[in-house]
């Protein structure tokens, strides 16, 4: 017995190496899960500060390009108003005025955003996560939709008080369901680990037409992303190995490596949609 | 003692923050990225008890872990390397070193401290890198990575070490 003891406390830390492991391999198990734990994420109160204190840092060396993004994007969009403005002019001209027809002021769109800006932000691993400073106050909610300035870039996962954990592109856990803009068949994109400019679009099938260059936007099938959101632009293709599909290799729009500012967006109706899908 | 503590502590503090706030976003190539926190794990006392070691290297790891999104993996690599840290010194060093000095280029010689380190960060890496890779598996292209992080981590540690004015005070 003394001897059994003796062994015990001599071989101590085999025990406490065991148990470490097991812990360890506990937070890998369920960290696979698709919501995981507030308290090992660096969406909780201490890492989300020292995140932020150094996002607020690192955010000043970007400033120029951001600018210049800006810009260019501010210059778009006054193109386009003008455009549609030309175009409704051309059209109250042409329409005889009916003033029995009202819009229907009831019916608003469903999608609105907030704005955040990146605290944390990895493309190094296999599973990359993104933190960013809005959360629960500010009224985000897991399953909701991020977006940058340039397109895409994931679905809200874990969420605290005032920080929210991001599943970007650049993880295999995330799928999005995408088409080539223009035709109405889908496919599923999802990133395979390597670059951080690029990802597959899979199961598209065979007779959809499309050109290299042509863009890559969501679907809008999830009630998670608007349809007509932009992801990437085609670079090249492949046969699947069953032939009745193509693989796209899609250049992503976003930059994950200069990602500063995001827009989460809220769809009032999602709650509703899931809903009936599911109850279906 | 309370030397000793206080050494670990700050040590641990430092090593966290350069980590999570500068190398975690260094991807060199997009392969290799330096991992320069083990340098805790490695500088513990040559006899300093098996299970403080372990308890450490999990501790370090699993902050490691939290700051950077990844729960278990770095904690599991980290527990398993602190593991087989005074088998793999005793293997390269024999038994008879004095209790209580720290690894340094003095008291291990330049080539015993390479191949302390080394070997030590090829066994953290091989673990890491395997189970993060449990979620997609591309053989070719984990070797690089394992490899290419391996030397740029040890390279960085002989490189901190080299410059690490406690250590050339203390092996006297």
């Amino acid at each position: 017995m003394r001897k059994l003891l003796d062994f015990l406390v001599r071989k101590r830390h085999w025990f406490l190496f065991i148990l470490l492991e097991i812990i360890s391999l506990m937070l890998v198990y369920r960290n696979n899960a698709y919501q995981r734990n507030i308290m090992f994420s660096s969406a909780n109160v201490i890492t989300g500060h020292i995140a932020s204190v150094s996002g607020f840092v690192t955010s000043y060396l970007n400033l120029r390009d951001i600018n210049r993004e800006l810009l260019e994007r501010n210059g778009q969009l006054e193109m386009e108003l003008l455009e549609l403005q030309d175009q409704l002019e051309m059209m109250r001209a042409d329409t005889v005025l009916f003033t029995g027809f009202a819009s229907d002021s009831t019916e608003q769109f469903p999608y609105s955003f907030v704005l955040a800006d990146v605290v944390n932000n990895s493309v190094t691993h296999l599973s990359n996560y993104i933190t960013v400073n809005k959360g629960r106050k500010d009224g985000v909610e897991p399953d909701m939709g991020v977006v940058s300035e340039r397109g895409v870039v994931g679905i809200v996962s874990t969420v605290s008080d005032h920080f929210s954990v991001v599943i970007p592109l650049l993880n295999p856990k995330f799928k999005l369901s995408c088409k080539v803009l223009g035709s109405s068949y889908f496919g599923t994109l999802s990133w395979n680990g390597r670059n951080a400019r690029f990802a597959n679009l899979d199961e598209l099938p065979r007779h959809v037409e499309f050109e290299l260059g042509d863009t890559i936007v969501t679907s809008g099938y999830s009630a998670i992303f608007p349809s007509g959101i932009i992801v990437g632009k085609v670079v090249n293709f492949e046969k699947q190995h069953d032939d009745n599909f193509y693989s796209l290799e899609v250049e992503l729009a976003t930059d994950f490596q200069a990602l500063n500012n995001v827009r989460i967006i809220k769809n009032y109706r999602q709650a509703e949609q899931k809903r009936i899908e599911q109850g279906g | 003692m309370i030397n000793n503590i206080l050494r670990g502590f700050i040590y641990f503090v430092v090593l966290v923050l350069v980590q999570v706030l500068i190398l975690n976003n260094i991807h060199f190539l997009r392969v290799a990225t330096p991992f320069l926190y083990l340098y805790f794990i490695l500088k513990m006392p040559v006899g300093s008890s098996q299970t403080n070691v372990v308890f450490f290297s999990f501790l370090i790891g699993l902050v490691i872990d939290i700051f950077s999104n990844t729960p278990g993996m770095h904690a599991f690599a980290c527990t398993l390397a602190g593991f087989i840290r005074h088998p793999l010194i005793q293997l390269l060093m024999g038994k008879e070193l004095p209790e209580g000095i720290y690894p340094s280029y003095k008291t291990f010689g330049y080539g015993g401290f390479f191949r302390y380190t080394l070997f030590f960060v090829a066994i953290h890496h091989v673990t890491l890198f395997l189970i993060e890779s449990l979620t997609l598996f591309d053989p070719l292209f984990l070797a690089i990575r394992i490899v290419a992080s391996v030397v740029t981590t040890t390279l960085l540690i002989c490189t901190i070490e080299a410059f690490n004015i406690e250590s050339q005070k203390s092996g006297d």
